[in-house]
């Protein structure tokens, strides 16, 4: 019925060896392919595997005063920590009630996490305080996977604030992570703003790591080769200012109940002395770690707490501005020291009047200088022209940035030719436009840090200046002090049209008529010019520049107060004590909240 | 003297057998050395002894002797699977497990050489023939009953040993390629059916085209390919009515992989373990993955992952080549032997110890669902490798008996 062989015929044997000798030819392939094509991938994972890599964070670097007083410190943080692996996700809510934390947060982390590793440990809190840490300690039997590291996290001593200057540290950002990747890891701290961000690579310091064997159940079985392969974490360097600590405090109590920005500069060398943008924000905020409330409390207040109104706001410099003209018009040669005119209140340009604050009658370029004479320079802006006055405003450092290292900044805007006719049209606009550039009012923005670099070159003669308030740099590992060289140019200016200029700003301080008598310092002569800034939205804004000593100074200022008034009548006199308090350095350090009312009361004396 | 033992005495077999049961006791040990004090380890090599004298005392019984007890075996190891099935103890989710007063052992393990001696007994027969219908009815019964009672444990591996050995045996007792095309392509289509509608239609085209290709009548061709279609059918209006869990262990169970923390974890961890061995290994004792106990219960199913990761290709390469040689061996005691039993015995013992093998250490390098099946004289457990020397044993007899009639 059925076609049937012999047992065991020999065509059939030829099969069965056949199919004897492929299943094994396959399987050899196989364990070729495993063992020897991707032997690197699969010797990788087994590492992975069996050795833990516990991360020791280094030390962040410290930061310390032109004095050597400490200004940014670390202290110990505590860290709660999680190895996906060994983790009982039945103790979720648990954890999560201990931790004060809403459970999607928890679990978000732990995802996170194990996306990288799951037998690395996720930061899921950090900074706990001692009573949460406690309670996680307590219960720690009864959460497998759970542990806690000390770390390091931000002090400020007492008094500190200038976070605009000093910056915050954040944990990374998942943009920032994927920009710099490398070093950094899913919650690590990174500096964010200010020099914390600037100095970012020298003050991190190197991670450590610990490898320790563990099994498959995540029990630790101890230093992988006793501790041979171990990497210390390396401290980060510490940061050396020219900042002055007490100048800083006192600054910044002065400027308390206003909106604006000092920035003080050492004309020598373009070292910040202090920096203070108000409205601020304790920088304390930052350093452990930052709730969202906290952090959009921040973000979305309109006071803008977070922006460095320092070197990231454009204002008008407003009559502060009036030296560039001058020392433009006088370097060109248009006028020379005996030019005078005569100030009769207002200048009329076509049909259109502009005015004066008073009727200043005949004066040279110092008188109108000392006095303020705006009808001088209408005049005399329309003599120099646009393109003259934005090559002599971009060598003197308008209009563009000054490579401060303190972070953001704005490069400010100063007109030109081109600038009008993109603005308006080519054809479209008139000499009219720039009447009121001859005293720093329409379309010219500076930032105060301009306006301090400014008023340095105006002290030191001609020397244009990188700001910076970093120093030095401490290297940990050679502990030697690595000085940092910043950028001087020359403006180009001739001493005699210098001489002229300093004699004018001298003038506005010390003698009678001049705008700025409230900045003036007992004891020594200093030079400045006051500024008032009209704007669109509400009050003036306050401007004060500045330097002393005359002869040979050691300080160069900027305030701008938003909207606070007169330049002479309020920024003036904060400039003046900032100076004296540099100058002579009376003004004691721990009695701040007595110099603010002090200097309150000295404010109106000097109405 | 010595030309005398090589007539009489398989050495091949019997060395080779040594070699892997020596090099499965040090894998054993170096699994567990850290565990238990090496408990296993002692256990193992004890079984290994006894093995061994089982081995040598099958390997002299008289062939006639084991021809005639093989129904008494093949019936008592029957009785003994009905009766764990009822009460037995279950290990692991699965009624395998017989005991008596704390010595236990698997059963199937034996079930599989009973049943196999039990159709080697029946078809040499001199009044029977495989060509004959009833014939072949009552030898596939002989597979059936052991392989329903052990699907009911339910220990899959061990069915699907049963149905690898069949097939060899059926094709070498002479039955006819439709046949056995008939019996493989409704499981083709099932399989097919699981992974698709458009794999089961792809496996049907297949399954008939093979079907057309062996025909012996268009009759049978058709009644075969309307059975595979209608398995085809109901495995996939099964699959669609069960339970979305279900549905997921069976993917799982397919692709092992796509599941990396639940099923698929053994998988990875093994392939890593072997993968990381590279050319030379890491080492006796020094395998990561072995000794810091990556893959579960490594001693019994993932043997071969200790010698992939310490021994490295040069090692497991070699453990597979004495595998292969086993199963050259085997076949080739099943062509020269001039009896109908030991030439069929022959093949059904290679025909399980082969499909172990290729079983195992495929799912251990992630080629083959994982499927419970032990590394024979490797992995741990007693039954399993006495069973395995037993086996031998009777190859060793079968070569020494070769020339009888």
């Amino acid at each position: 019925m059925m076609n049937v062989e012999e047992i065991g015929a020999p065509s059939r044997k030829r099969v069965l060896i056949s199919i004897i000798i492929v299943s094994f030819t396959f399987l050899l392939l196989r364990l070729y392919q495993l063992q020897l094509l991707y032997h690197t991938e699969f010797g990788k994972k087994s590492d992975e595997n069996s050795v833990r890599t516990i991360i020791k964070e280094p030390v962040r670097g410290y930061m310390f005063d032109r004095n050597g007083r400490l200004m940014v410190d670390v202290g110990p943080a505590y860290s709660i920590n999680l190895i996906p692996a060994l983790f009982d996700t039945s103790t979720l809510s648990f954890l999560s009630s201990l931790l004060q934390m809403e459970p999607s947060v928890v679990q978000e982390r732990l995802n996170r996490g194990r996306i990288y590793s799951r037998f690395s440990p996720v930061r899921i809190r950090r900074d706990v305080d001692f009573k949460t840490l406690a309670a996680v300690e307590e219960n720690l039997y009864l959460l497998p996977g759970v542990s806690y590291e000390m770390e390091s996290k931000r002090l400020y001593p007492f008094h500190v604030r200038a976070p605009h200057l000093l910056g915050y540290c954040k944990e990374i950002t998942d943009a920032q992570l994927a920009k710099v990747g490398g070093a950094y890891q899913q919650g690590d701290i990174i500096g964010s703003s200010g020099l914390e961000a600037s100095y970012e690579t020298f003050l991190r310091g190197e991670k450590g790591f610990e490898f320790i064997s563990v099994n498959s159940k995540g029990q630790l079985l101890g230093p992988l080769d006793g501790g041979r392969r171990d990497i210390p974490s390396k401290e980060g360097f510490d940061l050396n200012l020219s900042v002055d600590f007490g100048l800083q405090t006192l600054a910044e109590s002065l400027m308390t109940n206003y909106r604006g920005a000092l920035v003080a500069i050492d004309p020598n060398d373009g070292g910040v002395l202090a920096l203070v943008s108000k409205p601020d924000f304790e920088p304390s905020v930052f350093s452990g770690v930052t709730s969202v409330e906290v952090w959009n409390q921040l973000n979305n207040d309109p006071e803008k707490l977070l922006f460095n109104r320092a070197t990231m706001t454009r204002y008008p410099p407003g009559s502060t501005f009036k030296m560039v003209i001058a020392a433009a018009a006088l370097q060109e040669g248009i006028i020379d020291e005996h030019y005078r005119i005569r100030c009769n209140g207002a200048f009329r340009f076509g049909n259109k009047i502009f005015k004066d604050m008073h009727v200043h009658g005949s004066v040279d370029v110092v008188e109108a200088i000392q006095r303020s004479c705006d009808v001088f320079f209408y005049q005399l802006v329309l003599k120099i022209g646009l393109d003259k006055l934005n090559e002599y405003s971009r060598r003197f450092g308008f209009g563009q940035l000054t490579y401060v290292d303190i972070g953001e900044e704005t490069a400010g805007l100063i007109p030109s030719t081109e600038y009008y006719n993109r603005v308006y049209g080519k054809g479209k606009w008139t000499q009219g436009y720039i009447v009121s550039l001859g005293i720093g009012q329409g379309e010219v923005g500076v930032s105060p840090l301009q306006m301090a670099r400014y008023a340095a070159w105006l002290a030191n003669g001609g020397t244009l200046l990188q700001p910076h308030a970093v120093n030095s740099v401490r290297n940990k590992r050679t502990n030697k002090l690595d000085v940092i060289d910043y950028k001087e140019t020359s403006v180009g200016i001739d001493s005699s049209v210098m001489r002229l200029i300093r004699e004018g700003m001298r003038r506005v301080v010390e003698m009678p008529g001049g705008t700025g008598g409230a900045a003036r310092i007992r004891g020594i002569q200093s030079g400045g010019k006051t500024g008032t800034a009209q704007n669109p939205h509400g009050r003036d804004h306050a401007w004060y520049i500045g330097f002393a000593p005359f002869d040979h100074p050691k300080i160069a200022i900027a305030v701008m107060l938003e909207n606070a008034g007169m330049g002479g009548a309020i920024a003036a006199p904060i400039a003046g004590k900032v100076m004296q308090r540099y100058i002579f350095g009376e003004v004691p350090v721990n009695a701040t909240s007595r110099t603010r009312t002090a200097s309150l009361n000295d404010t109106t004396l000097y109405h | 003297m010595v030309s005398y033992l090589k007539e009489y005495f398989d050495f091949r077999a019997c060395l080779i057998c040594i070699a892997l049961v020596i090099i499965g006791l040090m894998s054993i040990y170096s699994a567990t050395f850290d565990i238990n004090n090496a408990a296993n380890f002692h256990r193992q090599a004890l079984w290994a002894g006894i093995g061994f004298l089982v081995m040598m005392i099958t390997a002299f019984i008289p062939l006639r002797t084991v021809q005639r007890l093989s129904f008494a075996f093949y019936f008592s190891t029957l009785a003994v699977l009905a009766i764990i099935l009822v009460v037995g103890s279950t290990v692991k989710g699965s009624k395998s497990w017989f005991g008596v007063g704390g010595i236990g052992g698997q059963p199937s393990e034996f079930a599989k050489i009973a049943t196999v001696l039990a159709f080697a007994s029946y078809l040499s027969k001199t009044d029977v023939s495989i060509s004959q219908v009833k014939h072949l009815f009552i030898a596939l019964c002989i597979f059936a009953v052991p392989m329903f009672l052990i699907l009911a444990e339910p220990d899959l591996g061990t069915t699907i040993v049963f149905f690898a050995t069949l097939l060899p045996l059926l094709y070498w007792a002479g039955v006819s390629s439709f046949i056995l095309i008939a019996i493989l392509v409704p499981i083709l289509v099932a399989v097919g059916a699981l992974f698709g509608t458009a794999q089961f239609l792809g496996a049907a085209i297949l399954g008939g085209i093979l079907l057309y290709l062996f025909r012996e009548n268009r009759f049978a061709v058709a009644v075969a390919f309307g059975i595979a279609l209608a398995v085809g059918l109901s495995v996939q209006i099964l699959y669609e009515h069960m339970h979305v869990y279900q549905q997921k262990r069976i993917t799982t169970f397919l692709n092992p992989e796509a599941d990396p923390l639940g099923a698929g974890y053994n998988i990875v961890q093994s392939k890593i373990a072997i993968g990381s061995g590279g050319f030379v290994g890491k080492g006796f004792l020094k395998g990561t993955q072995t000794q810091l106990n990556y893959i579960p219960e490594q001693w019994t199913d993932f043997i071969f992952c200790v010698q992939g990761e310490e021994f490295g290709f040069l090692g497991a390469s070699f453990v597979l080549s004495l595998f292969a040689a086993l199963s050259l061996h085997g076949l080739r005691i099943a062509t020269i032997s001039k009896n109908k039993f030991g030439s069929l015995s022959a093949i059904g013992m290679t025909g399980i110890l082969t499909t172990h093998t290729v079983i195992n250490t495929g799912m251990a390098m992630g080629m083959m669902p994982v499927v419970g099946l032990p590394l024979p004289f490797m992995s741990y457990g007693g039954s399993a490798l006495i069973a395995n020397m037993t086996m031998v044993g009777l190859l060793m007899n079968f070569y020494a008996n070769r020339k009888e009639y």
